[in-house]
C-alpha cells in the first residue's frame, strides 16, 4: 500500500508469517479458551451434581493446562494478529477498526470480563472443595466465564464474516459512508459462528482426551467415566458444525466458491480435487477413528488414538482456515480492497496517475519511472503490490514464477493478473511506464545472474 | 511544512463518532485512563516480577525462608499484572488506531520485524514467568535452576520497552521520519534513550507504591511468616520508591528537552508546564510522607493511603500533560494527512466516474473474431498465450505446428504436460473449462498455421 512505509518479510513472506501466529492462536483460543471453558462448565456441572471428587480433580487439572494456554499464549498471539495485520496490511486493518471500533470495544470489555473470571475462578477454586457452599459459586464463575469467552468469538466472527461477505455495508464509496449494522450483520456471520462454535468444543473435547489421558494413569476408571463424557461431547458435536459449515459455504461468492477446490490443495493439483477430499477425509477419518475407539475402549485405548485424533483435528482446523484465507483472494475486504490494500474504487485514478506519485515512502527520486530508475521503481512497485503473496526468492518466489519469461512476456502477463486464468491475484494498478519498471525488476531477478548488483547500481547512480 | 518529508495518507473511512459531538474528546480521554491503567499494570510486572528473583536468590544465599515468602508472595501480582496489562494494552492500541492511524501504523512498520518481538517474546517470557511460578515448590531443592529460569523470564519482560518505547518515540516524532529509518535508529536515539530511564525509573518507584500496600496487607496476616513478609515489602517498597523518584526529577528535564522543538513551544504555549509543576509537587509530598516515617516497619495504613492517592493525582496529571504534548508533536502532520487524502479521494472519484460511464470497448464482437478467441479471452488462456510470442505458454501458433486433435487438447488443458515444452514453466491445470469451450478454442488454434 502506498501510504505507509515497507516491510518485506523475506524467504518466507507474508502469509506464512501471519498464518503461524494465526493458526497458533486458532489452536489456543478455540479450544483453550471457548471449547474448553464450555468443556468444563459441563464437567463442573457433572462433578457437582455426583459429588464426583475424582472427576472435579481432574477438570481442576485441565483447568490449569488451559488457564496457561489461553493465558500465556492464547491471548497473546490474539493481540498478535492484530499486530501482523498492522505491519503487513495497515489499511486493512485501518479500514476494519473504523468500521468494527465499537464491536472492538465491546469485544474488549468482553474480554476484561472474560480475563477476570478466569483469574478470578483460578485463585479461588482450591478454596471452595466440592461439598461446601462456596462451590456453587464456583460452579457460576466458570458458567460466567463459559459464558464471556463465547462472546468475545461471537464479536470476533463477525469481522471475518465481514471481510468474506461485506453484504451491503457501503452507502457510498466517495466520500465512503459505512452501514454499521449492515457490516456486522453479514451473511456468513451467523453460519460462521454456529459453525466454529460446534468444532471449538469438538477441538476441546479432544484436548480434554488427551490430557486425560495423561492425568488418569493411575485411575483407569475415572479415565472411562471421562473419555466417555469428551467422547461423547466431541461426536454430538461434528453433525452439527458439518450442518453449519454447509450453510456457511453457501452464502460464500461464487467467485470464493470456485477457488475453493485449489484453495484446498494447491494449483498445481487442481486438476485433481479427488485429492483435497483423500486429504479432508483422511484427516476427518484419524479423528473418527481415535475418537470412537477411545470412546469404545477407554481403558485400553493406547495414547497413540489420542494424538492421532489431535493431529487430525489441528490438520482439519488447518485446512479450513487455509481454504477460507485462500478463497477471499484477490480480496482482503470482498469488492472494496484487494489483498494489496489497494482500494477497488481507486484503481482508474491510480492507473491513470501513476501509482508510485502516490507513495509517501518512497523517495521522490523513484516516484516518476525513467530509464535510469527502472529497477528501482519496479521493485518498489513488486513491494507495494505483490509481496504480500509473493517473495523475490522464497515462498511462492517471483523468480519461479517468471522463470523462462522474457522481459516481454513478463510485461504480457502483468496486465493480465487478475484475468480468469489467477483470478486470485489483484490486478496490476499503474500506468504503462509503471508496469515496464515491474517487468524490468521481475525480469532482472531471473535474468541476471546477480539481480541485486544491477539494482545496486541503479540506486546508487540515482540517489548519488 | 519543512520539519516533515513524509506525509502518509490516512484511512478514507470516517471516524467512528456515530455522529456525537463529544464522542471525539471522549476517546482521548479514555487513551489516557486506559494507558495510564495499562503502564501501572506494566511497571507492577517488571518491578515485582525483578524483585521476586532479587528476594529469591537473596533467601537462598542467606538461608532465610522470610525472603523466600517474599519473593513467592511476589508471583500472584506478577501473574495478575502481565495479564492484565496485556488485556489493558488492548485499549490504547485500538484507540490510537483510529486516532493516529498514519503515525502509529508507520512507525510499527519502520520498527519491523522488531515490533513483533513483543509478541513472541512475550510469550515466552509469559510462559517462562509460569513455569518460575509453577515449580516453586518443585525445584525447592534445585534453587539455582529455579533462580535461573526466573531470571530468563525477568530479562526477557525488560526487553519489551524497547520496543514499545521506539515505536511510541517513532510515532510522535515524525518530523525525524527519513525513507530508511528502521528500529536502530528509533532506539539508539538520546530521546529514546532518556524515555527508557525515564519509564525503567518510573517502574521501581509505581512497584514500591504497590510493595507498600500489599506489605500493609500482608502485615496482617495471623501467619508469622508472612507477617514478616509484609515488614520486608514496607521496607523494600519505601526505598524503591524514594530512590527512583527523586532520580526522576533529575531525568525528567532530560526528557522534555530532547523533543523538537517545536513540541517544546506547544508545551509551553499551551501551559501543560503547569502539570509538571503539579506532579512535582504532589511527589515531594509523597516523599516527605514517607521519609517522616522512614525507620518505622509498621507504616499506619493512613500513610500507605495517602501516598497512594497523591500519586495517582500525580500519574494522571503527569499522563495528561504528556498527552497534550503528544498531540502538539503530531498535530501538523495529522492535519495535512487527512487534507492529503481528502484531496486523492476527490480526484479518485472523478477517475473512478469516468470509468463507470466510459463505453464498453467492442472488440469481441468483430465479425472476424473466431467463437474460440473469445472463449480463449474469457477462460484466462491469453494471460498466458499470445497468438505470436512466447508469454508464459508458448505462442499459439507454434502449438498449433504440434498439428493436435481437439481431444488431445481438452486433455492437455486439464493434464498438462511439461515434458512437451522444456524450459517453460509447467502450466496450471485448469479443469474448470468445460471441454466444449476447450473445443472451440483448440479450432481456433489450429486455425493459425
Ligand atoms: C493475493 C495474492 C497475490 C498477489 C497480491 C499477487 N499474486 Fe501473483 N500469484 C498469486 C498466487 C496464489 C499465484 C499462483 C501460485 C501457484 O501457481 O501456486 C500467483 C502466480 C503469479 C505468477 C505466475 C503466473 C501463472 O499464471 O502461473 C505471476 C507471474 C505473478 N503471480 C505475478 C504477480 C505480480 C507481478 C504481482 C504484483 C503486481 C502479483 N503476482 C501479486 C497470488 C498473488
Ligand atoms: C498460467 C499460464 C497459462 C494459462 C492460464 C494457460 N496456459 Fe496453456 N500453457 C502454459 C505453459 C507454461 C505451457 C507450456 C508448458 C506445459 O505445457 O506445461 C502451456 C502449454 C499449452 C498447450 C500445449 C500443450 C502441449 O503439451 O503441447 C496448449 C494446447 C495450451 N497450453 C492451451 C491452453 C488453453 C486452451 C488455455 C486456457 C484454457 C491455457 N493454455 C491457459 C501456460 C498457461
Amino acid at each position: 500500500m502506498f501510504d505507509y512505509p515497507i516491510f518485506e518479510m523475506p524467504f518466507i513472506g507474508h502469509r506464512l508469517l501471519f498464518a503461524f501466529d494465526a493458526i497458533l492462536h486458532v489452536f489456543i483460543s478455540h479450544g483453550a479458551a471457548v471449547g474448553g471453558s464450555i468443556i468444563l462448565a459441563l464437567t463442573q456441572w457433572l462433578a457437582i451434581k455426583n459429588n464426583d471428587h475424582k472427576l472435579d480433580a481432574l477438570s481442576y487439572k485441565i483447568l490449569f493446562t488451559f488457564f496457561i494456554l489461553a493465558t500465556a499464549v492464547g491471548a497473546l498471539t490474539g493481540i498478535g494478529i492484530w499486530i501482523h495485520i498492522n505491519i503487513i496490511n495497515p489499511a486493512a486493518i485501518g479500514a476494519l477498526l473504523r468500521v468494527f471500533f465499537w464491536k472492538w470495544f465491546i469485544e474488549w470489555i468482553v474480554f476484561n470480563a472474560e480475563m477476570i473470571l478466569l483469574l478470578w475462578l483460578f485463585l479461588i477454586w482450591k478454596k471452595h472443595p466440592l461439598g461446601t457452599p462456596g462451590k456453587q459459586k464456583v460452579y457460576k464463575l466458570v458458567v460466567s466465564y463459559a459464558v464471556a469467552s463465547w462472546l468475545t468469538m461471537a464479536i470476533i466472527t463477525a469481522i471475518l464474516g465481514f471481510m468474506m461477505t461485506p453484504g451491503n455495508w457501503l452507502k457510498s464509496y466517495f466520500p465512503a459512508e459505512p452501514d454499521y449494522v449492515a457490516a456486522l450483520f453479514n451473511p456468513s456471520w451467523i453460519p460462521s459462528l454456529g459453525f466454529r462454535t460446534f468444532w471449538s468444543i469438538a477441538w476441546a473435547a479432544a484436548m480434554a482426551m488427551l490430557l486425560t489421558w495423561f492425568f488418569t494413569k493411575k485411575d483407569l476408571e475415572l479415565r472411562q467415566k471421562a473419555m466417555r463424557l469428551y467422547g461423547t461431547v466431541l461426536l454430538v458435536c461434528i453433525p452439527f458444525f458439518v450442518l453449519f459449515g454447509a450453510w456457511y459455504y453457501a452464502q460464500f461468492p461464487q467467485a470464493a466458491k470456485d477457488l475453493f477446490w485449489m484453495g484446498a490443495i494447491t494449483r498445481r493439483l487442481a486438476a485433481h480435487p479427488e485429492y483435497a477430499t483423500y486429504l479432508i477425509s483422511g484427516l476427518a477419518g484419524m479423528v473418527l477413528i481415535g475418537a470412537v475407539s477411545i470412546y469404545t475402549k477407554p481403558k485400553h485405548a493406547p495414547v497413540f488414538l489420542a494424538v492421532i485424533m489431535l493431529i487430525g483435528s489441528m490438520g482439519l482446523i488447518g485446512e479450513f482456515e487455509r481454504v477460507r484465507e485462500f478463497v477471499r483472494k484477490p480480496y482482503i475486504i470482498y469488492d472494496y480492497m484487494y489483498a494489496n490494500g489497494v482500494r477497488v474504487a481507486d484503481v482508474p485514478y491510480l492507473n491513470k496517475t501513476g501509482y508510485l506519485k502516490h507513495a509517501a515512502f518512497v523517495p521522490p527520486e523513484f516516484r516518476e519511472v525513467t530509464e535510469q530508475n527502472k529497477l528501482v521503481a519496479g521493485k518498489y512497485l513488486y513491494q507495494m503490490q505483490c509481496r504480500y503473496c509473493h517473495t523475490t526468492n522464497g515462498i511462492n518466489s517471483m523468480k519461479m514464477r517468471t522463470i523462462g519469461m522474457s522481459e516481454e512476456a513478463i510485461y504480457i502477463r502483468i496486465g493480465s493478473l487478475n484475468s480468469p486464468a489467477t483470478p486470485f491475484m489483484p490486478p496490476f494498478t499503474g500506468t504503462d511506464a509503471e508496469r515496464k519498471a515491474l517487468a524490468a525488476f521481475l525480469a532482472s531477478l531471473a535474468t541476471h545472474d546477480q539481480p541485486a548488483l544491477a539494482y545496486q547500481k541503479q540506486l546508487d547512480e540515482v540517489t548519488k | 511544512m519543512s520539519d516533515f518529508r513524509i506525509i502518509p495518507g490516512d484511512i478514507p473511512l470516517p471516524l467512528p463518532t456515530m455522529g456525537l459531538e463529544f464522542m471525539e474528546p471522549f476517546f482521548h480521554g479514555l487513551l489516557i485512563v486506559a494507558w495510564v491503567v495499562h503502564i501501572l499494570f506494566i511497571n507492577v510486572l517488571l518491578g515485582a516480577s525483578l524483585a521476586s528473583v532479587y528476594f529469591n536468590s537473596k533467601g537462598h544465599k542467606e538461608k532465610n525462608p522470610i525472603f523466600d515468602r517474599v519473593a513467592y508472595l511476589l508471583t500472584t501480582p506478577v501473574t495478575i499484572s502481565e495479564n492484565m496489562g496485556a488485556l489493558w494494552g488492548v485499549a490504547p492500541l485500538l484507540l490510537v488506531s483510529i486516532l493516529l492511524t498514519p503515525l502509529f501504523y508507520s512507525s510499527s512498520i519502520m520498527i519491523s520485524p522488531h515490533w513483533l518481538h513483543i509478541i513472541y517474546g512475550n510469550v515466552v517470557a509469559f510462559l517462562l514467568s509460569y513455569l518460575y511460578k509453577y515449580t516453586w515448590h518443585t525445584l525447592e531443592h534445585r534453587k539455582t535452576l529455579h533462580i535461573f529460569i526466573g531470571t530468563v523470564g525477568v530479562a526477557l519482560f525488560y526487553t519489551l520497552p524497547l520496543a514499545f518505547m521506539a515505536n511510541v518515540q517513532l510515532a510522535m516524532t515524525p518530523s525525524t521520519w527519513t525513507y530508511t529509518t528502521h528500529f536502530w535508529d528509533a532506539l539508539l536515539r538520546a530521546d529514546t534513550f532518556f524515555r527508557l530511564v525515564h519509564f525503567y525509573l518510573a517502574t521501581f518507584a509505581v512497584t514500591g507504591v504497590f510493595m507498600l500496600v500489599y506489605g500493609m496487607y500482608k502485615r496482617k496476616s495471623d501467619d508469622a511468616e508472612d507477617h514478616e513478609a509484609g515488614v520486608v515489602l514496607t521496607r523494600t517498597g519505601k526505598t524503591w520508591f524514594i530512590i527512583p523518584t527523586v532520580l526522576n526529577f533529575f531525568v525528567g528535564p532530560l526528557v522534555l528537552f530532547s523533543f523538537p522543538d517545536y513540541g517544546i513551544e506547544a508545551f509551553f504555549e499551551n501551559g501543560y508546564f503547569w502539570g509538571i509543576i503539579l506532579t512535582v509537587a504532589l511527589a515531594l509530598f509523597a516523599l516527605y510522607q514517607l521519609l517522616k516515617d522512614f525507620f518505622n516497619d509498621d507504616l499506619p495504613a493512613k500513610r500507605v493511603w495517602t501516598v497512594v492517592a497523591v500519586m495517582i493525582v500525580a500519574i494522571i496529571s503527569m499522563a495528561s500533560l504528556r498527552h497534550g504534548m503528544r498531540m502538539g508533536l503530531v498535530k501538523p502532520v495529522l492535519d495535512a494527512s487527512h487534507a492529503k487524502t481528502e484531496l486523492f479521494q476527490k480526484e479518485s472519484m472523478i477517475a473512478f466516474e469516468e470509468a463507470k460511464n466510459a463505453p464498453v470497448a467492442p472488440v469481441i464482437t468483430q465479425a472476424d473474431v473466431q467463437p474460440g478467441q473469445v472463449l480463449a479471452e474469457k477462460h484466462g488462456c491469453l494471460a498466458c498465450h499470445n497468438v505470436d510470442i512466447k508469454v508464459v505458454g508458448p505462442s499459439y501458433k507454434e502449438v498449433a505446428t504440434k498439428g493436435y486433435t481437439a481431444d488431445q487438447i481438452v486433455e492437455l488443458v486439464k493434464n498438462p504436460k511439461p515434458e512437451n515444452w522444456p524450459g517453460y514453466m509447467p502450466m496450471p491445470p485448469m479443469p474448470q473449462v468445460p471441454d466444449e469451450d476447450i473445443k472451440q478454442i483448440a479450432e481456433w488454434i489450429n486455425s493459425l498455421k
